[in-house]
């Protein structure tokens, strides 16, 4: 009886253990699922953009190689041999401009000029400076859409 | 500056008062006396007097000095026996005068009236014996002519028994001649007797005759020897009587010589050395006479009544600087004439008041204390309508000015701290006016100077711990800093500071007041700018104000601080996002331009 009870015991034991770590697998990876969500998706696939976090964190936007598609207008444009850093303003922040670099080997289709309002199809990506040094966060323009 | 004037104590002249102009008279031994033995030449054109070639001012000669202020002492001589003894001199000169003109002569009572006169004269003390000097000489003169005119009577009666006596010898040699024929005719008994005794007769005769030839010779040298001497016995008299300004006496003197010695011969025998020959030689040029003596005489008489009379004319115009030269001229050649000794008291006294200012003026100017002499110039102003004091207060302007100056330089030794340079100046200017009221007010300041010391540390501890605030809400306390030029520097640099930084805090105020979004943005990005130097970002006013611009720019600070943050991160994307949102919220900011520049250049340039 006694033995019988210990055995009771015993089991019981082993099944909270099991339970509970399934719950914290569950848990771990629920947050994982959140965390990478912008990732979780197809790489090749636009995400939405949270101007806010990239502000705090670019790297992390480049480190997933996501896509992003934004709209904003061009409210500056500054040239450096043939690269180009464009400076957009987003439809519903007005107090965020959005650096985008558009590079001399991708060039585009379309003439981007100030004041107007565009669709760019950019990604996140981290670059080398002459000394070796990372570049981090860059969001490189892909592609410009006329809106 | 004239020798009277002469402050710094030393004198132009000799200790006697000669000045030693002449290159040839240095070293010469001064004359020992200047009255009584020689005669003062006044020359009035600048009251100077000469004697044996150098000059005096009698107006700074220790010697006239004291005789002029003893006659300013004296009372005039105004007594009965001085009334009596001037009527006699003058009834004298009066008398003598009548005798100088045309052939008239004084005869020997004449002359023996002068003699009493004198010997009256003399009984009077201010005479000082000197008519009677006159009068024995005179007399003296006298008794030798007369002896002479004895010695020339007696001469003649010789000459007369000599005759007689010649007379008689030749009638007794006649006599013996015609006996001789006779006995040559009668030889043998005639006899010799009567021939023998002719011929003795006849010797003694010629005895007696060469015996009275021999004593009118001996007469005849006696009035020779004797009138010489009565005459240089007379002359030195009156020579005397010039060098001792008793000019009365020589006027008299002079006009009885010529009655008295009749011969014509009026050359006053002097020594060629004597100072006395060259003083007279010194004048005319030609050997002295009984006549220079009487016209120097009545020159110096006529000389000093006018100066008297110069003094009555100035003193009844208050020129009391006037009538007291003239005055010190007069007495200075001829104290003993009657106008000078009469001099009334009570314009003594006022010459004596005005003469004791001018002494003090002297005597202030010898010691530097050049107010004392500006007060006494006023003084002497008042009482003499023609006084010109520009000369005293010219001089002591100056004198007092070099003196502020060498204080000034002092000062300003003292402030730089060099002590021997400050010790070099405050003595000069202590010398050059020793009563200087800004020596007080040095000291003073040396006093209130030592008394800053508690401050001045008080200072250097604050600015050695950057408090320019305090230093500089306690200017006025500390402002005593600023004697020491070191601190003095520190001092303004202080004052200067905070006085910016509460100008700026004060245009930053208006300027967030006026735009209360991008106001307070502008306000703190200039006091961030300003917040490197040390001096600003100790300040705790500046620090206030500081946190205050930027709590109110909260999110323009914010996107600063992060995208500064992200930059030092090699965040480079989110840096430039960043500064583009502080530019968001100030679009002038300096600050965001810069990171913009420089983050998008290192974006720009790299490689992907």
């Amino acid at each position: 009886m006694a033995r019988s009870s210990r055995r009771g015991r015993g089991k019981k034991k082993n099944s909270t253990q099991l339970i509970m770590g399934g719950l914290c697998l569950l848990v771990v990876l629920l947050a994982g699922m959140l965390f990478f969500k912008p990732s979780a998706r197809s790489g090749t696939e636009p995400q939405p953009f949270n101007i806010a976090q990239y502000r705090q964190d670019g790297s992390r936007f480049a480190s997933t190689g996501n896509r992003y598609i934004l709209e904003g207008k061009v409210e500056s444009i500054e040239s450096h041999g043939g690269n180009r850093m464009v400076s957009v303003s987003m439809r519903n922040n007005r107090n965020e401009r959005l650096p985008l670099l558009v590079l001399e080997m991708n060039p585009q289709p379309i003439n981007i000029t100030r004041g107007d309002t565009f669709i760019f199809d950019v990604s996140c990506r981290t670059g080398r400076s002459a000394d070796g040094n990372e570049v981090k966060g860059i969001l490189v323009v892909n592609e410009v859409k006329a809106k | 500056m004239p020798s009277s004037f002469d402050a710094s104590g030393r004198s132009t002249q000799t200790q006697s008062g000669v000045e030693n102009n002449d290159p040839n008279r240095v070293g010469e031994t001064p004359p020992p006396q200047m009255f009584g033995m020689e005669l003062p030449l006044l020359d009035p054109s600048n009251d100077t007097m000469s004697y044996g070639g150098a000059k005096f001012d009698i107006g700074n000669n220790a010697v006239v000095r004291e005789r002029f202020e003893k006659f300013l002492s004296q009372t005039p001589d105004n007594t009965e026996q001085s009334r009596v003894y001037r009527k006699n001199i003058e009834a004298i000169l009066k008398y003598t005068q009548k005798y100088t003109k045309g052939a008239n002569r004084i005869g020997s009572k004449a002359l023996v009236s002068i003699g009493m006169g004198l010997y009256e004269a003399s009984s009077y003390p201010g005479d000082g014996g000197q008519a009677g000097a006159l009068a024995s000489a005179i007399v003296s003169a006298l008794d030798v002519q007369r002896a002479n005119r004895r010695r020339d009577e007696a001469n003649a009666e010789l000459d007369q028994e000599i005759d007689k006596l010649i007379k008689k010898t030749n009638t007794l040699t006649n006599r013996n001649t015609q006996k001789g024929v006779r006995s040559d005719k009668h030889a043998a008994g005639a006899g010799t007797s009567g021939g023998v005794s002719h011929t003795f007769q006849i010797a003694a005769n010629t005895s007696k005759i060469a015996e009275k030839k021999t004593k009118q010779g001996a007469n005849e040298a006696a009035s020779q020897a004797s009138l010489p001497i009565a005459k240089v016995n007379y002359q030195s008299v009156l020579v005397g009587f010039l060098l001792q300004r008793r000019y009365d006496h020589a006027v008299i003197g002079a006009r009885v010589y010529r009655h008295v010695f009749r011969d014509g011969n009026t050359r006053v025998d002097l020594d060629k050395n004597s100072d006395a020959y060259k003083m007279f030689t010194g004048i005319s040029g030609m050997p002295p006479t009984i006549t220079t003596i009487d016209t120097m005489a009545s020159n110096a008489r006529r000389e000093v009544d006018q100066s008297i009379d110069a003094v009555h004319g100035a003193l009844a115009q208050n020129k009391l600087g006037e009538a007291t030269n003239r005055l010190i001229t007069a007495v200075a050649v001829g104290e003993y004439m009657q106008s000078v000794a009469t001099f009334p008291a009570k314009d003594r006294l006022r010459i004596a008041d005005y003469w004791n200012l001018r002494k003090q003026s002297l005597s202030a100017l010898n010691a530097r204390d050049y107010d004392k002499v500006e007060e006494i110039a006023q003084e002497m102003k008042k009482m003499d309508v023609a006084f010109d004091d520009s000369l005293l207060m010219s001089y002591t302007a100056g004198k007092k000015r070099q003196s502020d100056f060498a204080l000034r330089a002092a000062r300003k030794a003292l402030a730089e701290g060099k002590d021997e340079e400050f010790k070099k100046h405050a003595t000069e200017a202590a010398i050059i006016w020793p009563r200087n009221p800004n020596l007080q007010k040095g000291e003073e300041e040396i006093a209130r100077l030592d008394s800053f010391e508690p401050q001045k540390a008080e200072f250097r501890v604050l600015y050695d711990r950057k408090d320019f605030r305090t230093i500089y809400k306690e200017r006025e306390r500390f402002k005593v800093v600023a004697t020491d030029p070191q601190l003095e520097k520190k001092y303004m640099e202080s004052i200067e500071l905070i006085a910016r930084i509460d100008a700026m805090l004060a245009e930053l105020k208006s300027v967030a007041l006026q735009d209360r979004t991008m106001g307070p943005c502008a306000a703190y990005e200039k006091l961030y700018e300003m917040k490197a130097d040390e001096r600003y970002s100790t300040d705790m006013k500046f620090l206030d104000e500081f946190h205050r611009y930027e709590s109110e720019a909260n999110n323009f600070v914010m996107a600063l601080r992060d995208a500064e943050d992200c930059r030092s991160r090699r965040e480079y994307g989110s840096a430039l996002a960043g500064y583009y949102r502080a530019r968001c919220f100030y679009p002038h900011s300096k600050l965001a331009k810069k990171g913009i520049e420089e983050v998008t250049k290192v974006i720009v340039e790299a490689t992907y």
